[in-house]
């Protein structure tokens, strides 16, 4: 790899996600540029062109000019800011609302649920994927830690919820992060459009193994997912690092989690 | 120079002096003694000063240990718990001891009354005491570290519930409650005794649209901070009675809300920021006038945007929260946005200021022009944060630590090196060195870039901030390799700057009263100004009476 796909592989910021989402981030990142480019450049041309042209010359018998205010410069510089503020604004809540719309049906409902230090991914039938970083210490593998299973081309709404202190989860594939706060419950969608292993891992400072928090994400085709939804026993909990899969008895057993508090 | 008028030779008797004899008998103390013990306010603000800076020496090489543990993947320079205790006391003692008591309690004490031709604080004991809590609490955070169980370990935001006593037992995290609130209330005393000094001490004709921009932006930073810091202690002794006497504030298992600090610390942490920030832009403002030999452009439109900043700056504390799903996103979002415009129009006014002058380009100069490249990119990745979709993508990731160093760093730590290249011939009595300056100031400039600038692209690339190790195989390990390699190079350009610190004191060219031709009133008196100040003061007819008074031929021009 060259030096300049090692600084700028990312393609300047302007990510390319797998989700539906993405066309949004991305479209915010364009609207950003079109206008912090240009602004940032101007002002660093204003900030060498006075450096360079009125710096003091020593022999020089130029004086300073005494003049301190210009009002219809300083009026453009402050509404035409103001102008361009709005225009983002727009952009930004137009692209918010579709980001973080939720659906009253989706095809897929999974909670995630965060713990000192791992994760427990419940699904509709009770089945469990867990993983702590007990079994995942080795910072290079990824062979032990929890999965998400999840169908690609549907809607997937996630449900975040935290069973001590405030976890972050994140993939950066999905350019998503949504906090697993105890007392507060967080639903978010996602439509991924490939199918593909990602990693995740828990992006809020939650105690010593904080850095060893991390999970798969894997997307699958959909009639593979539903056949592997179909072959996962109800109330199962399979534990990543260990061959053998446990099952709880159906009065334990959870089909979501809610750290809501009752009123 | 000619605006000190001599002492008369015959003086009338001054009733004053006996007075002041029976006040204090027996010797003046010195050596260390004088120092704590003094209640003037260039004392004070010396120590503050130089305490501060030994918080940013520490917290620096706290900051050196994170970026040689990050060097390489799957390293294991420092264990798990002490990499936490790193960065938490890190990003404390430098907010809380190093960026905001150098400039509110520092700057502000050894040049507020100055700039205003006040003989001292409007409250002088008070001021001693605001000190002593302050030090007493800089002693508490950094002595986290000799406990059994180390320094606090969870961030220097400690979002509950992580920071009870289950979670995270043992003395480290209660010194860094006491710690910080020690600090607290030392910054709520300074901000009442400048806010009242500034009310009711300027010298004859300062009225307030003639006061410097430096002291404008001060008296703007007390006021954030007496809505800010109270904010902040309440909720610290809710976290203590939490760990202490059973209740459940912010414990989730009996009732408690988690959510209610992290609104809470930002109610406090977001003004904070602009605390950290204002007295910066004065210190930039006055420089760059000084220097360019010209009047602030814009001096009214840069108060205005001062007054702009602090207002929206109480307003946007949830942009920090925007990923708990638990705020009203558009509001903040908005807000957030609209800082950017009062901070561009200061960014012109200071073009406005260099422009068709004569700009001497000193070290002061220099780290303004390093505050003005850094600080336009840290506000520019700021606009992106605000937007939160986008943070929704790069929320505590590396871009923000990026975002914030070139914030905080780039900006207003480099202000604050202009300020001490700017005022030490005025503290005492001598320049520093220019070529040792400018060195040092390369040096850490390609240093601060080098070790910021690829944390962005790092944060792109999906690096969480505060991980301890990561894997070898995402792509991170050039980027953190240079990252760490930048630290060290800005390690020692700050070295540099202490070395001469220390070399100037003894060995520096003498500076004389005005030895930046400059324009505010601290100027007027000899270097370093004698017990209360002033003997005489020029007449104050604009905000630059010393300007005015050595070059009468080069008055403001009036209208535009």
């Amino acid at each position: 790899m060259d030096l300049a796909t090692r600084l700028l592989g990312t393609d300047l910021g302007s990510p390319h996600g797998v989700t539906t989402q993405d066309q949004w981030t991305r479209q915010l990142w364009h609207t950003t540029y079109w206008f912090a480019v240009p602004i940032g450049l101007i002002v660093l041309f204003g900030i060498f062109w006075c450096v360079l042209r009125y710096r003091h010359r020593p022999g020089s018998s130029r004086q300073a000019s005494q003049f301190q205010y210009h009002i219809p410069i300083e009026a453009a510089y402050t509404i035409i800011p103001l102008l361009i503020v709005a225009v983002v604004f727009g952009f930004m809540y137009n692209a918010e609302n579709k980001v973080n719309a939720v659906s009253k049906t989706p095809a897929v409902k999974i909670t995630v649920d965060g713990f000192q230090w791992g994760w427990r991914f419940i699904y509709p039938n009770g089945h469990q994927e867990v993983g702590t970083v007990a079994n995942a210490l080795d910072i290079n593998s990824e062979a032990n830690l929890p999965v998400l299973y999840m169908p690609a081309g549907e809607t997937v709404q996630l449900h975040f919820v935290s069973e001590d202190v405030v976890h972050t989860f994140y993939v950066k594939e999905f350019l998503f992060n949504r906090d697993l706060i105890p007392g507060i419950d967080n639903t978010a969608d996602f439509n991924v459009t490939r199918t593909g292993t990602f990693e995740g891992q828990c992006n809020n400072i939650c105690g010593q193994y904080h850095a060893y928090m991390r999970f798969m994400v894997r997307v699958m085709p959909k009639d593979a997912y539903d056949a592997w939804y179909a072959s996962q026993t109800p109330c199962s909990v399979t534990t990543a690092g260990q061959s053998n899969q446990t099952t709880l008895p159906p009065n334990s057993c959870p089909t979501s989690l809610s750290t809501e508090r009752q009123v | 120079m000619t605006l000190i008028q001599d002492r008369p030779s015959e003086q009338p008797p001054r009733l004053e002096e006996p007075a002041l004899m029976e006040i204090v008998p027996g010797p003046r103390p010195h050596g260390l003694v004088k120092y704590i013990t003094s209640t003037d306010h260039k004392q004070i603000g010396l120590n503050y000063l130089v305490t501060s800076f030994i918080g940013f020496l520490f917290a620096g090489g706290l900051a050196e240990g994170i970026r040689t543990q990050l060097i390489k993947p799957d390293n294991h320079f420092v264990t798990e718990n002490v990499f936490n205790q790193l960065f938490t006391m890190h990003g404390t003692i430098m907010l809380f001891v190093f960026l905001g008591p150098f400039a509110f309690a520092g700057l502000g004490n050894y040049f507020v009354p100055l700039m205003i031709g006040a003989p001292d604080m409007a409250f002088p004991r008070f001021n001693n005491l605001s000190y002593w809590l302050y030090l007493g609490g800089f002693l508490m955070l950094a002595g986290g570290f000799l406990t059994n169980n180390g320094a606090a370990n969870f961030g220097w935001f400690g979002y509950a519930p992580i920071t009870e006593a289950i979670h995270s037992p043992g003395p480290g995290a209660d010194m860094w409650i006491v710690g910080i609130a020690l600090t607290g209330f030392s910054g709520i005393f300074t901000a009442v005794n400048i806010i009242t000094t500034i009310f009711t001490l300027r010298a004859p004709g300062m009225v307030m649209f003639r006061m410097p921009i430096f002291v404008w932006n001060q008296l703007v930073t007390m006021f954030l901070i007496l809505l800010a810091f109270p904010v902040l202690t309440a909720a610290f002794a809710l976290l203590w009675l939490d760990r202490h006497l059973n209740t459940h504030f912010y414990d989730p298992t009996h009732g408690g809300q988690p959510i209610l600090w992290q609104n809470l610390f930002w109610f406090f942490g977001h003004p904070e920021v602009y605390i950290l920030a204002l007295p910066y832009f004065g210190i930039v403002t006055e420089v760059l006038a000084t220097n360019s030999k010209k009047p602030v452009f814009g001096y009214k439109g840069m108060v205005g945007a001062t007054l702009s900043i602090g207002a929206l700056s109480m307003g946007v504390w949830a942009h920090h929260m925007y990923t708990t799903g638990a705020v009203l996103l558009p509001f903040f979002a908005a807000l957030s946005l609209l800082i950017a415009v009062p901070t561009g129009i200061k960014f012109f006014n200071w073009l406005g200021t260099m422009w068709r002058g004569t700009l001497v380009v000193n070290t002061a100069t220099l780290f303004c022009l390093g505050f003005l490249a850094c600080f336009l990119f840290g506000g520019i990745t700021g606009v992106i944060l605000a937007q939160p979709v986008l943070d929704f993508q790069l929320h505590n990731t590396y871009f923000v630590v990026a975002h914030f160093h070139y914030v905080m760093f780039g900006g207003s730590a480099f202000a604050g090196f202009a300020g001490i290249y700017y005022w030490y011939p005025k503290m005492t009595g001598r320049k520093l060195d220019e070529r040792l300056g400018v060195l040092s100031f390369v040096i850490l400039f390609i240093g601060f870039n080098l070790t910021f600038f690829p944390q962005h692209d790092l944060g792109l690339r999906g690096m969480p901030r505060r991980i301890e190790t990561y894997d070898g195989h995402l792509g991170w390990n050039f980027l953190n390799l240079l990252s760490s390699l930048g630290a060290y190079i800005a390690g020692f350009g700050v070295l540099i700057s202490v070395w001469n610190f220390f070399h100037s004191y003894r060995h520096g060219e003498l500076a004389g009263d005005n030895p930046w031709d400059g324009q505010t009133l601290e100027w007027a008196c000899s270097s370093p100004p004698p017990e209360h100040n002033f003997e005489a003061l020029p007449p104050i007819r604009s905000e630059r009476p010393v300007w005015d008074a050595n070059h009468p031929d080069m008055l403001t021009k009036v209208g535009h």
